[in-house]
């Protein structure tokens, strides 16, 4: 009898242990061949990806898979470390600028002597090796009805300097002042979980307003711990009148959603966002009023442009099952039709290429799309600032100041600090 | 056939005095004693195995990588002996987070079990519906504490603030006030699973005790003050002791529902005693857990984030060990 439980135990505890082993094994690869993942950070394009990646591979005789892991509910930052730690890496992953690209150095390959790299002026480059396949461009301005502008008799192409945007700002508010759907000029966030628009949207303004697209001065400085004043002063600035003429209560505990539906219900007449908000204006019977932008105006000068650039870049993993593959997947994705067809109709995206000819549809990322196209664009550095810095040290201050806590002085004063203590 | 194999294991003393076990015990693969061992070890591995494979190893390979620069296995580790440590000394932001910790701690365990002994007097009367009630307040401890986080913050920025009841004219999740706030919050999740413990002890006091106080014309609260509470005592040490390690690895409803805000200034004597030239900004919320993991994932700082879980683990150690070695000094013997 007890012979016998000890056995049972014994087989029932080994099945145990082998069946945890082996629950992975399907049985049904070919062998021989391991597939090719993709393992990506945007929800909102998971399926169509995942189409296309299915007819790139029915077409070259492989197996794709697309993995997906972000939104609130999937945070790709910490995932990718147990990605990489894992027995099957993926072949192509992504990463966000230079914060991200030192960190996961040893996992990224050079892509020198790809057919796409003549294409784009946006691939990822360190050291003078290219590294990262641009996944698209993004944009973001002042966001602004058109509508509304016109209403108030307000140029959007006037709107080029702090001066000018004040006028703006005050014409508006005075126009809807009797409207009761009309709550302020701007949709704007400074809260806690929204630190993302002020500590790396706005903040970018100091990093690249009015400087040339490749012109690394101000955030190698900032790199370096050194603060120019002169470009704090016009941020400060700019931070104030946003923040006076944003609508309240949701500056400071508004949620994302708050944001942007008061753009779309024509309670702002802007909104501080890029062109990813398209599928929020689109959805539920979309709107009704023309949108455009309008550059910030965070700079010394009068601005004309922009912020755009490529959010985040494909990375081939050497330590993947299929690195080849993997870069005949990103070339054939920037230099074929079908490829062009899925980042501009079916992902929505503001292509990063020259050589696609296709128009994006969503209103802003058309906007975008325009501004790029006149070559009226700043560049992205927010990205290049060490993690966490942007979102972590810069937005309490942008908090605090929003609140009121602090004046303009103290805030162009924390804003230095914190620069200052990234020098070494 | 099985009741003959049962009968002898019911009765194993008479049927031990009657018949030796001579046969069978040559049939026996390994002695007595080795076969109990044998028997401990195998029930003991199915837990004993993913225990060490879960926590003690990462336990340790943590403490390990504590005084590397290890970068989660990104780049080649190398040892740098105490400098993750003695960062921590000047980092006004880990502790603040400790700080801040304590006092949510202290201001957690005080309501969460003022509440839940409350509550558990309640149920523990005649009333009609108790199982209702008792099902009701230990219901919101069903909810994961990342639902409750959003769902709270849903309540206090729409249903409480300005646009609904109007009670708040400006959301306490952003006030100097979100610390209550938050709270408040994990009261309500938590405050009726302890509330289970004080029944399960309230109803273990004997009926003759109470009856004796009555008799000698004792008043409620003179029951509660010299029969109750003292015959409870070993409750509240597994009660304090639970809210205490819960509050100060307090993360999932930070996480959802403040996200470590509001951002204030740090206060004056901290900022002296760091001789920090003006205030810095600091999160009111951001509790100890989340601030490690924030310097770990949001910056990719592991191996400093792993020195402040070391330096966490050791002392939650030291204070929920010591508050239940005073606690037990004060429980009855029935």
């Amino acid at each position: 009898m007890k012979k016998f439980l000890l056995l049972s135990v014994a087989v029932l505890f080994t099945f145990v242990l082998f069946a945890c082993t082996t629950s992975d094994d399907n049985g049904d690869d070919t062998p021989g061949t391991t597939p090719l993942v993709i393992y990506q950070n945007k929800v909102e394009i998971d399926d169509v990806l995942s189409a296309y990646a299915e007819a790139w591979g029915l077409a070259n005789d492989v197996e794709v898979q697309v993995r997906t892991c972000g939104g609130d509910a999937c945070g790709y930052a910490d995932q990718i470390i147990a990605e990489f730690n894992a027995a099957n890496q993926p072949d192509i992953f992504v990463f966000e600028g230079l914060g991200q690209f030192l960190q996961y150095q040893n996992k990224i390959m050079p892509l020198d002597g790809e057919e796409w790299i003549d294409y784009t002026d946006v691939a990822f480059v360190y050291d003078g090796t290219v590294y990262g396949f641009p996944v698209n461009f993004e944009g973001w301005g002042m966001a602004y009805n058109a509508d509304m502008l016109a209403a108030a008799g307000v140029d959007p192409a006037s709107l080029v300097n702090r001066a000018a945007y004040a006028t703006a700002f005050q014409a508006i508010a005075d126009h809807f002042a009797d409207d009761e759907n009309f709550n302020a000029p701007v949709s704007m966030a400074a809260g806690p979980g929204l630190t993302w628009v002020t500590g790396l949207h706005n903040f970018n303004g100091y990093l690249s307003s009015g400087l040339d697209y490749d012109d690394r001065t101000v955030i190698d400085n900032l790199l370096n711990g050194v603060a120019d004043n002169a470009r704090l002063e016009a941020l400060a600035d700019w931070v104030e009148l946003l923040f006076d003429y944003a609508a309240l209560p949701y500056l400071t505990e508004g949620s994302y959603d708050d944001m942007i539906n008061n753009f779309k219900l024509q309670r702002t007449a802007f909104v501080h966002q890029g062109n990813w908000i398209d599928p929020n204006l689109l959805q539920d019977g979309g709107i009704d009023f023309e949108v455009g932008y309008a550059p910030h105006a965070s700079g010394l000068g009068d601005v004309d442009s922009i912020f755009v650039g490529a959010p985040s870049y494909y990375a081939v993993n050497p330590d993947g099952n299929n690195p080849e593959l993997a870069k005949q997947f990103l070339n054939d994705m920037a230099m074929t039709e079908a490829g062009h067809q899925y980042m501009v109709v079916d992902a929505g995206y503001v292509p990063a290429f020259t050589n696609v000819e296709l128009i994006p549809t969503g209103p802003l990322s058309a906007a975008v799309y325009e501004w790029s196209s006149e070559g009226n664009i700043y560049a992205w550095w927010q990205n290049d600032m060490p993690p966490g810095f942007g979102m972590d040290d810069l937005g309490p201050v942008y908090f605090q100041f929003a609140q009121g806590q602090i004046d303009k002085e103290q805030f162009i004063q924390r804003i230095r600090s914190e620069i200052m203590d990234l020098a070494d | 056939m099985e009741k003959q194999v049962m009968t002898p294991t019911i009765k194993p003393e008479v049927v031990g005095k009657k018949k030796p076990f001579v046969p069978k015990k040559r049939r026996e693969f390994l002695s007595r004693k080795a076969s109990d061992k044998l028997w401990f070890w195998l029930f003991l591995m199915p837990v004993l195995i993913p225990f060490l494979l879960m926590v003690i190893t990462p336990f340790i390979t943590g403490i390990y990588y504590s005084f590397t620069n290890w970068t989660g296995g990104l780049a080649p580790t190398e040892w740098v002996g105490l400098d993750n440590y003695r960062g921590l000394t000047s980092d006004h932001r880990f502790i603040y987070s400790f700080y801040r910790t304590v006092i949510y701690a202290i201001l957690n365990v005080l309501a969460i079990n003022l509440v839940a002994f409350a509550l558990a007097l309640l149920v523990t009367r005649k009333l009609k519906l108790t199982n209702f009630y008792r099902a009701g307040f230990f219901l919101p401890n069903l909810i994961g504490g990342l639902v409750i986080g959003y769902l709270w913050s849903f309540i206090y920025r729409i249903v409480l603030g300005a646009s609904g009841l109007g009670l708040f004219s400006s959301s306490p999740l952003v006030s100097r006030y979100a610390m209550f706030a938050l709270v408040a919050v994990v009261t309500w999740q938590y405050a009726g699973y302890i509330m289970m413990i004080y029944i399960a002890a309230l109803q273990n006091i004997p009926e003759d005790l109470i009856e004796a106080s009555q008799i000698d014309g004792a008043n409620a609260l003179q029951r509660l003050r010299n029969i109750t509470l003292p015959l409870v005592a070993q409750a509240f040490t597994v009660a304090l002791f639970l809210t205490l390690v819960t509050a100060f690895k307090q993360f999932d409803t930070v996480f959802s529902l403040t996200r470590g805000g509001p951002d204030i200034d740090i206060p004056v004597w901290l900022q002296n005693a760091l001789g920090m030239e003006f205030p810095r900004a600091v999160g009111s919320t951001r509790l100890v857990a989340f601030q490690i993991y924030n310097w770990g994932i949001s910056r990719g700082n592991f191996a400093v984030a792993q020195a402040q879980a070391v330096v966490f683990f050791v002392l939650l150690s030291v204070i929920s060990l010591g508050q239940v070695y005073f606690n037990k000094k004060r429980e009855v013997e029935l």
